[in-house]
């Protein structure tokens, strides 16, 4: 019996294929290809769902993967390897579990919201999609940061590449430049970061023996015999040096300030892409990043007290942006900017489990709300616009249940996934900010007390939108008779909306407390064990040894009670304000605040503004050094040997009696030296 | 061409005068330093005419020693033709009309 | 008493540096050959006296040859002069500088 080991490297690969399917044949042989490739992709998605589940299963024995498949640049030449390898340990099968399974209900989403609605080029669409499928699930098992690099810069061409997949018209090119910049403008600090690790450790692997998280470790610890290349700094400050470069490319792909302003733009690509990659996975790579790392970061307070307060930063900065916005998918795409806050955030205070059970509900109900999104736009004929919808609970059920399920789970009402997670999340902030001395611990504090804010500001904006597109009277005709869906959508709408339900029974943290069961945290020994020392035991031990991170003993019921009054609160309010039968724009009576809120804090013009007026005049003057100083000392010593040839050429004068004077002159010159040195005179 | 020549006092350029006055003193200072030893000089009684005779023919009989030159003799024969034909080429108006007119013209010559 | 070899080689010197002076110095391409010749003859002098030097007349019977060869090197500058003056119109040779820069 085969092990789902030998089929791990297939997962990536049939999307893949299903890639170059819908590229090769649907361009040299469109008429062989029905809908467009959306088979192969949903057969290839299919597939690596099922293989994922079998790894996830092999994984859950107690069986784990960390091998080298192949070796592209040998050892002996260099001082160090460069190879592509697996792993895939609890975190990497989740993950895959997740990344397969949006996939696939994606693919099939497409077929209602491509297919259905007769646009054209679709081979480029399946095949954007397959290719961004392999890339990312490529990306989860890798095994070493070089190859995750390529991984994660290869799912933002993809990004790209589908973004702008409706070339023609003028916002989906721009946005896709402007994702492809940005996270790239971060991904430029994380190469330096890798190539740094490199010439720190001489390896990049994330987990086993040589892993560099464990010889960080060793270097930190004094009992233990490490040797790195720390390049003259003291070890923890070089480390910190490295983690933060890495932690650009996070930003980056994640969307955290001030690398955020790509997100919104995004939504101009066709909703399903939305759902698949600015929701639940190619954002998720920033974070997973983070969490596959995190022997490496657990071992600096400051990089971890940054993350937090970035984290948390970003989760209240954008959910007040997400408050003022007219259209459906920007209020989510703030809304995703805002949860990844919150992953941030459990990332940083140490809570390693809260970090990534967030990561897995927000996948599952981020993905539900998109589609459910999607099919609202299907069924308003691509208007966005919550303004002109209205009254859709009746005519769209299917949409509007599953919608109301993730808009739950969104705003952390119990007993829905969200609850469980969030709450997770704000809990270990607590803990560990009261826990931790001194100035880091403060900062934690100061991390939970925005994360909580952001709770109020999500219950509102998420029921805000739930009210304005469903409930009250419908405000336009498209409203009142919408296009129909097919099962194409409500499937993967029914499958998410159970799912959002439900998946927060995988780690109860107060039920846990409240029964003294521990066996309730199913996610808690899921993840506490893996390939070496990649597992929460041994990140649990660096965080208390060498971040001094320690949680204060306190019961989660309390913090879990404030959290869910704060997001009733703010559903309750939004249904104060919005749940009538014809809504009004109440966010004008906040006036100039709102006119700054709409306007995301002026900072898209900022970041321009840093590159007309910073960038751009700094590459002025460099360019003027370049021609000036450095062509022009090429230019000079070029201009040397024109001038005295323009000189010297005129000894050549055509009279015969002045080169025979110049040949006599030589001559006596000749014979004066050769005398002197022959000892004639 | 029917000036006699005149000393070019106008374009005087002493440089040139001084390349050969310079160019006479450093061979004048290398022959002056040299040892030379006692010549050995022709016997009084001789031949030389006949001997530089017999040297040009590679014959033997001669009074005083001498390297064979045939070769050279008649090498320099062939130089001498040659600079003959070439002057006369030189020399040549490049365009000159046949001399006769080969019977073309009737009526010139019966003039006189 | 026979003359010492310096002095013969100092003679010879002199006329050569005498040519050498009229070919650099003199403008009518006549006596610019004049001055060749007189070149041509300091270097017999000069076969002559180590001729008599050595004992040996290869030097004698040479300089006979290099009298042959001044003769033929004249008779085409004689040729070449003639051609510069339908040129040129004069034999000047400082005013045929078309070959220049």
């Amino acid at each position: 019996m085969a092990t789902a080991f030998q089929y791990v490297p297939a997962i990536p690969l049939l999307p893949f294929a299903a890639f170059l399917i819908s590229l090769l044949v649907g361009y040299f042989a469109p008429r062989l290809l029905p809908k467009g490739g959306a088979l192969p992709g949903i057969a290839a998605t299919a597939g690596s769902l099922l293989l994922s589940v079998w790894a996830f299963l092999t994984v859950s024995d107690g069986q784990y993967y960390n091998e080298t498949i192949y070796t592209w640049v040998a050892g002996d030449a260099m001082p160090f390897e460069l190879t592509f390898g697996l792993l895939v340990d609890p975190l990497a099968a989740m993950m895959l579990v997740i990344v397969s399974l949006v996939a696939f209900l994606v693919h099939v989403f497409s077929l209602g919201y491509m297919n259905d609605e007769g646009e054209t080029g679709l081979p480029r669409y399946y095949a954007g999609l397959g290719l961004f499928t392999f890339s990312m699930l490529a990306f989860v098992v890798a095994d070493n940061l070089l190859m995750a690099f390529m991984f994660f810069e290869l799912v933002g061409l993809c990004s790209y590449l589908l973004i702008g997949f409706w070339f023609r018209e003028e916002g989906p090119p721009s946005a896709a430049k402007k994702a492809f910049l940005v996270t790239r403008f971060g991904d430029y600090f994380f190469l330096i970061g890798v190539v740094g690790i490199f010439a720190t450790f001489g390896t990049a692997a994330f987990a086993g023996e040589g892993a560099f998280p464990v010889l960080a470790e060793h270097v930190l610890n004094p009992a233990a015999e490490g040797h790195a290349n720390t390049f003259g700094f003291e070890p923890t400050t070089w480390f910190s040096i490295l983690g933060l470069l890495v932690l650009g490319g996070v930003i980056g792909k994640s969307a955290q300030f001030p690398l955020h302003t790509w997100l919104p733009d995004a939504m101009e690509g066709p909703t399903p892409v939305s759902a698949l990659i600015h929701a639940a996975t190619m954002v998720a790579a920033g974070v997973y990043l983070v969490a596959r790392m995190y022997g490496f970061y657990a071992l600096l307070p400051t990089v971890l007290a940054l993350i937090a307060l970035t984290g948390a930063f970003t989760a209240l900065f954008a959910a007040s942006m997400g408050v003022v916005k007219d259209e459906i998918k920007q209020v989510l795409a703030y809304s995703t900017i805002s949860q990844y806050g919150y992953i941030m955030l459990g990332l940083g205070v140490g809570g390693y489990i809260a970090g990534s059970f967030h990561l897995l509900t927000h996948a599952i109900f981020k993905a539900l709300l998109f589609l459910g999104a999607g099919s609202v736009i299907i069924a308003m004929h691509h208007n966005e616009n919550m303004w002109d919808m209205g009254g859709l609970k009746e005519r769209m059920p299917v949409t509007y249940y599953t919608f109301l399920s993730g808009s739950l789970a969104l705003a952390g009402i119990i007993p829905f996934a969200g609850f469980w997670s969030k709450d997770e999340v704000l809990y270990e902030a607590l803990i560990y900010g009261m826990g931790t001395d001194g100035l880091t611990g403060t900062l934690l504090l100061v991390a939970y007390a925005m994360g909580l804010l952001a709770v109020f500001f999500t219950g509102f904006y998420t029921f805000r939108m739930v009210f304005l597109t469903f409930h009250g009277e419908p405000r336009t005709d498209t409203a009142r008779e919408p296009h129909g869906v097919r099962w194409n959508v409500k499937g993967p709408l029914v499958v998410l909306g159970i799912l959002a339900a439900t998946v927060g029974l995988v780690n109860m943290g107060p039920v846990a407390h409240l029964t003294g069961s521990d066996s309730l945290l199913y996610l808690h020994h899921w993840l506490e064990h893996g390939v070496g020392a990649a597992q929460y035991e041994a990140y649990h031990h660096a965080l208390n040894e060498f971040a001094g991170f320690h949680a204060a003993d306190l019961s989660p019921i309390v913090p879990g009670a404030v959290s869910l009054a704060l997001a009733l609160a703010g559903a309750g309010l939004a249904h104060m304000l919005y749940n009538t039968a014809s809504p009004t724009e109440h966010t004008e009576k906040l006036g100039a605040a709102k006119t700054l809120l709409y306007n995301n804090y002026y900072q898209d013009e900022f970041q321009v503004w840093l590159a007309t007026g910073v960038t751009l005049p700094l590459a002025r003057i460099a360019d003027k050094f370049d021609q000036g100083v450095v062509d022009g000392v090429v230019n000079a010593v070029s201009s040397v040997s024109l001038f005295s040839g323009s000189r010297l050429k005129r000894v050549q004068d055509g009279v015969v009696t002045h080169y025979a004077t110049m040949l006599t002159i030589g001559l006596v010159v000749l014979l004066v030296a050769f005398g002197l040195v022959g000892g004639w005179f | 061409m029917t000036s006699r020549p005149r000393l070019a006092t106008e374009k005087l350029n002493p440089v040139q005068g001084l390349a050969a006055v310079a160019l006479f003193i450093v061979l004048a200072l290398v022959f002056v330093t040299v040892q030379f030893g006692p010549s050995t000089g022709f016997s009084p009684d001789a031949h030389i005419t006949a001997s530089i005779g017999y040297a040009l023919f590679n014959l033997a009989g001669a009074d005083v020693a001498s390297e064979g030159m045939l070769a050279a003799f008649e090498i320099i024969d062939v130089v001498l033709v040659a600079a003959l034909v070439g002057a006369v080429l030189l020399a040549r108006r490049e365009n000159t009309e046949p001399a006769t007119d080969g019977g073309q013209d009737v009526g010139k010559g019966g003039e006189d | 008493m026979a003359v010492s070899m310096q002095y013969y080689l100092l003679l010879s010197a002199a006329i050569f540096c005498i040519g050498v002076f009229g070919v650099l110095s003199r403008r009518n391409a006549l006596v610019f050959l004049m001055s060749v010749e007189l070149m041509l003859n300091a270097a017999n002098i000069n076969l002559v006296a180590f001729s008599y030097h050595w004992g040996n007349l290869t030097g004698q019977v040479f300089s006979l040859f290099t009298m042959a060869l001044a003769a033929a090197e004249v008779a085409v500058g004689i040729g070449i002069i003639l051609v510069l003056y339908r040129n040129f119109k004069g034999v000047d040779v400082t005013d045929a500088t078309t070959m220049r820069w």
